[in-house]
């Protein structure tokens, strides 16, 4: 496995925090949460809403997407206060945009915990036209921007929270491999 | 290098404020916020040194340190206070950082008691930095340090410590805040046992810790490779007797904080006062932070 790719820990609440708050891009938290006497708040997604706010059910907040979660998520941390540790869990993609909006917002990496979770699938970055494609499930896939066919390196930027994806025919021109599915 | 004392003004019966300018035709290395020097001051016996913050600008054309005249003095700040005078010529080591303010935070909650203020008076001196400070000193200091101080809403002093309650401050600080805290013993422990207890996390806290160099019985030290033993007096440091047979073990802050001066311990059991080693490293004992700590056997045979 290449260097570049971050390791994550079993999800567990990090005892020194006095409030936790949970973000998840899967529909549910993780379970066994409810037996736990901490002061937790958990955020998740939902799709298919038909478009309007979802309400609060059992204290889980559910936004319509990550791209609503992560926006919510930047202005509630600017008004927290010391004492919050935050975790988010799911996709790389989506734990490392929760990273970055997290670290804008000042907390320390040691304040924040990520957990992969959910499909093994990538964000890829083109690196011929700077692309982002979502949710590729497997290491050859073809820009819908430029066209060009991407090998997915095992390289992770943390930057873009996306896996680099470069030319996989550029030495035979048409010569494309089978795609392999990801496993990890 | 040589700096000469330009000016020595009191502050309080106990606090001077004395200014070192560089010998002419020479320059003043930088010295960024929160750094120290160490002074070597001239005592009866034998060569005292001892480091201070410097509580002036970095650009400025001068160093200036705050300097309390310690009861129980060694011999470095009774000298200062007793002895020296404008015109002095000092040998003073180059300036270095063991308390930089940290760059990646957006908020500085500056905690501070006594003539622990020194670091963070060059802080102040930065421009932009968004500070919140709390001083605790005594109420006949107060005048004193107030005239060291901007004036403004971020600025409290307290004299009395039931005034300040940390646990309530750190509370209402943001996430984007980091807490430095620079005094006595018993004021740091306070505000560390604080911050866990409010889950502040440890990399946001950030801590100065000089003058834990105490006396204490004296002991034996062996030094194995160098074939020596030296007798450690009851009102000296481990790194003071190397120092005084002309050895020159590698040391920065002489305080405990740095982490420079520790020695490999093959016999005997440490007494730890330093602030470096953590708590399992303390209770292994098989090293020493020569700069503060003390032995609790009679002899030590330190890898040397």
């Amino acid at each position: 496995m290449s260097a570049s790719r971050p390791l994550y820990a079993p999800f567990a609440l990090n005892p020194e925090g006095r409030a936790h708050l949970i973000v998840t891009s899967l529909p549910a938290a993780p379970e066994g949460l409810e037996d736990s006497l901490a002061n937790i708040e958990v955020w998740t997604v939902k799709h298919g809403g038909q478009g309007v706010p979802l309400p609060v059910i059992d204290g889980v907040r559910s936004w319509r997407s990550t791209t609503e979660l992560l926006a919510q998520l930047g202005h509630r941390l600017g008004r927290e206060a010391a004492g919050l540790r935050l975790y988010a869990i799911g996709s790389e993609a989506f734990v490392w945009d929760a990273y970055k909006t997290a670290i804008g917002a000042g907390l320390h990496p040691s304040e924040i915990s990520l957990h992969r979770s959910g499909a093994f699938v990538r964000r890829v970055y083109c690196t011929h036209c700077r692309s982002i494609i979502e949710d590729v499930p497997a290491n050859v896939v073809q820009c819908p921007t430029c066209e060009a066919h991407l090998f997915v390196r095992d390289h992770f930027s943390r930057r873009l929270a996306a896996f680099m994806g470069v030319k996989v025919d550029a030495e035979i021109p048409g010569e494309i491999p089978e795609p392999e599915v990801f496993t990890s | 290098m040589k700096l000469k004392l330009t000016a020595i003004e009191a502050l309080t019966p106990g606090i001077s404020k004395f200014t070192l300018a560089p010998l002419e035709g020479t320059k003043l290395p930088p010295a960024g916020a929160g750094s120290h020097i160490v002074l070597e001051i001239p005592g009866p016996a034998r060569m005292w040194k001892n480091a201070y913050s410097i509580t002036s600008a970095s650009d400025a054309p001068v160093y200036e340190i705050i300097v309390r005249r310690v009861e129980k003095s060694r011999g470095g700040s009774a000298w200062l206070h007793n002895h020296a005078k404008a015109g002095d010529v000092l040998e003073v080591h180059s300036p270095q950082n063991l308390f930089a303010p940290v760059r990646l935070a957006k908020r500085h909650l500056l905690l501070s008691a006594g003539i622990g203020i020194t670091p963070f008076l060059s802080y102040l001196k930065l421009p932009d930095l968004a500070y919140e400070l709390h001083h605790c000193c005594k109420p006949e200091d107060e005048s004193a340090f107030a005239a060291l101080l901007p004036k403004g809403a971020n600025v409290t002093i307290h004299t009395s410590r039931h005034t300040l309650d940390v646990e309530a401050l750190l509370k209402r600080q943001k996430l984007d805040t980091h807490v430095s805290v620079c005094g006595p013993e018993s004021f740091m422990d306070m505000v560390l046992a604080t911050t866990a207890h409010v889950g502040w996390p440890r990399l946001k806290l950030h801590k100065e810790s000089f003058g834990g160099a105490t006396g204490g019985a004296p002991f034996s030290a062996v030094l194995k490779r160098s074939g020596v033993i030296l007798q450690v007096g009851p009102e000296e440091s481990l790194l003071d007797a190397l120092e005084a047979a002309n050895f020159s073990p590698p040391c920065l802050c002489r305080g405990g904080a740095c982490g420079e001066c520790k020695i490999t311990v093959l016999e005997g059991t440490p007494d730890h006062h330093d602030h470096y080693l953590s708590d399992v490293e303390k209770a292994a004992g098989n090293a020493i932070m020569i700069c503060v700590s003390r032995a609790k056997t009679s002899e030590l045979v330190l890898d040397f």
